[in-house]
């Protein structure tokens, strides 16, 4: 114990029994003595590993409205406590959220509920003249687009796992079930192949390089369970990405030039002949 | 708040307190007549309020700890007298109770100094509230903390060095 502060007094900051002129005299002395820190440090230590052990909840979690801990909430009263001193019933904080800044009313507030009705039917009818009905067709799902980008944003740069300039020649070493031999497009030479994770299974990552010897990439996922839909595109992060399925697969090609991605979708997304190809493989 | 969920929590941390401070298994043979007595101990501390209207939630809290203490001690009192005359509190328990040294250390600690400091540190009075339960001077209590803290923190430093020590010391049998 220290020699210059009494160490009844120490023990009541510990315990949080000084009132608060006390307690921030002593706070005063603290920030002079290091050994008297070090002393209230061990003392909290030692109060937080009996409470912890015993299960009891912590002095310094926030009061959620528990009162656990009398001297935690006669503080947090003594704090919320208004000028005047007088105290608010069972000694609680009261924690209300301010009042929202009044809006001022809109010139529509003042019409009826009717009327309001049909000022929001013409409303949306205006809008829908205006931009033009959505497309009804089938979508691809915008998660398989993700899951291309993504595949062709980390590891299209890298070195291939399967090299071979020979679409059969890979479709043969990537077996049965992703044995679709890639498209083949007279700007785009093929590469190799890589395996990925794909929008709900593994997936090929077919990848091509253009004159300029940049990657093109394109992403066939098997998913027996999907319709056949058009192509979605999409940009992500700088990515020209076109998404489509068709014949039981997903497909996702993804370039920094979106000539390649067309010129990938016009050889595989467009043509019938490799769709057909690809379902009798399937099955 | 309301007042239920302020004895709610009350009931909690007598329970808590409980737990640490008994050692002996025959003062409360399982969860049920623990919590049976804390609820009467709570109903008994409840009607101090509707009896006396001056008196606070805190009055009866604190009375309720109090009731605790004495009937432990009482127990306590009952079962281990020695040859001269005087007590010696039953060691402690296997019963699971705390978990860690910590817990072990607190439960290793006299009675006078353990409820002292579980008042305090476990159930979070303040130093005049847990003479007030105890029925003791504060400077007593202060007194009992000082040295109920001091005790805890050399058995934990020398439990801590056996630990440490142990492997040196250990005797390895060679098996060939």
């Amino acid at each position: 114990m220290t020699g210059r502060v009494d160490p009844a007094q120490t023990l009541a900051y510990v315990d949080d029994c000084l009132d608060p002129q006390a307690r921030s005299d002593f706070e005063t002395q603290l920030r002079v003595d290091p050994e008297l820190r070090r002393e209230v440090a061990q003392w909290e230590s030692q109060n937080r590993a009996i409470r912890a052990a015993f299960g009891a909840p912590s002095r310094s979690a926030p009061d959620l409205g528990g009162a656990s801990n009398e001297n935690a909430v006669r503080r947090a009263g003594e704090a919320a406590r208004p000028v005047d001193g007088g105290a608010r019933p069972f000694g609680q904080p009261r924690n209300r959220r301010a009042p929202p800044p009044a809006i001022a009313k809109s010139p529509a507030a003042g019409l009826g509920p009717t009327a309001r009705r049909l000022v929001g039917a013409v409303a949306l009818v205006a809008a829908i003249v205006w931009v033009g009905l959505p497309a009804l067709e089938p979508r691809p799902p915008a998660a398989l687009l993700e899951a291309g980008a993504s595949a062709a944003r980390a590891l299209a740069d890298l070195p291939v796992e399967f090299v071979a300039g020979d679409p059969a020649a890979i479709a043969q070493r990537l077996g049965p079930r992703l044995a679709l031999a890639p498209p083949l497009t007279s700007g785009l030479r093929l590469v190799g192949a890589r395996l990925t994770a794909g929008w709900q299974a593994t997936a090929t990552l077919y990848l091509y390089e253009n004159s300029r010897g940049a990657r093109v990439s394109l992403m066939v996922e098997p998913i027996d369970e999907i319709d056949a839909t058009p192509a979605r595109r999409g940009e992500v992060d700088g990515l020209s990405v076109a998404a489509w399925t068709g014949a039981g697969y997903g497909f996702v090609a993804a370039a920094r030039d979106g000539a390649d991605v067309a010129a990938l979708v016009a050889a595989a997304g467009a043509d019938d002949e490799f769709l057909a190809d690809a379902g009798a493989q399937r099955r | 708040m309301s007042l239920v969920r302020e004895w709610c929590d009350d009931a909690g941390a007598l329970r808590r307190f409980g737990l640490a401070l008994v050692r002996d298994d025959r003062f409360v043979f399982d969860d049920v007549a623990a919590c049976a007595l804390i609820d009467k101990l709570f109903r008994q501390a409840s009607l101090t309020l509707i009896d006396s209207p001056g008196a606070d939630r805190r009055a009866a809290r604190v009375r309720a700890f109090a009731q605790f203490v004495r009937l432990y001690r009482r127990h306590a009192r009952r079962l281990a007298v020695d040859e001269d005359g005087g007590w010696v509190e039953t060691p402690p328990s296997s019963r699971g109770c705390g978990s860690g040294s910590v817990a072990v250390g607190v439960r290793g600690l006299p009675l006078e100094l353990r409820e002292a400091l579980l008042l305090v540190v476990l159930a979070g009075f303040t130093h005049r509230e847990a003479a007030e339960a105890l029925d003791l001077p504060l400077a007593v209590v202060i007194d009992r903390l000082g040295r109920a803290r001091t005790r805890l923190a050399a058995n934990m430093a020398a439990s801590r060095d056996a630990a440490a020590a142990w492997p040196q010391s250990a005797h390895l049998r060679i098996v060939k």
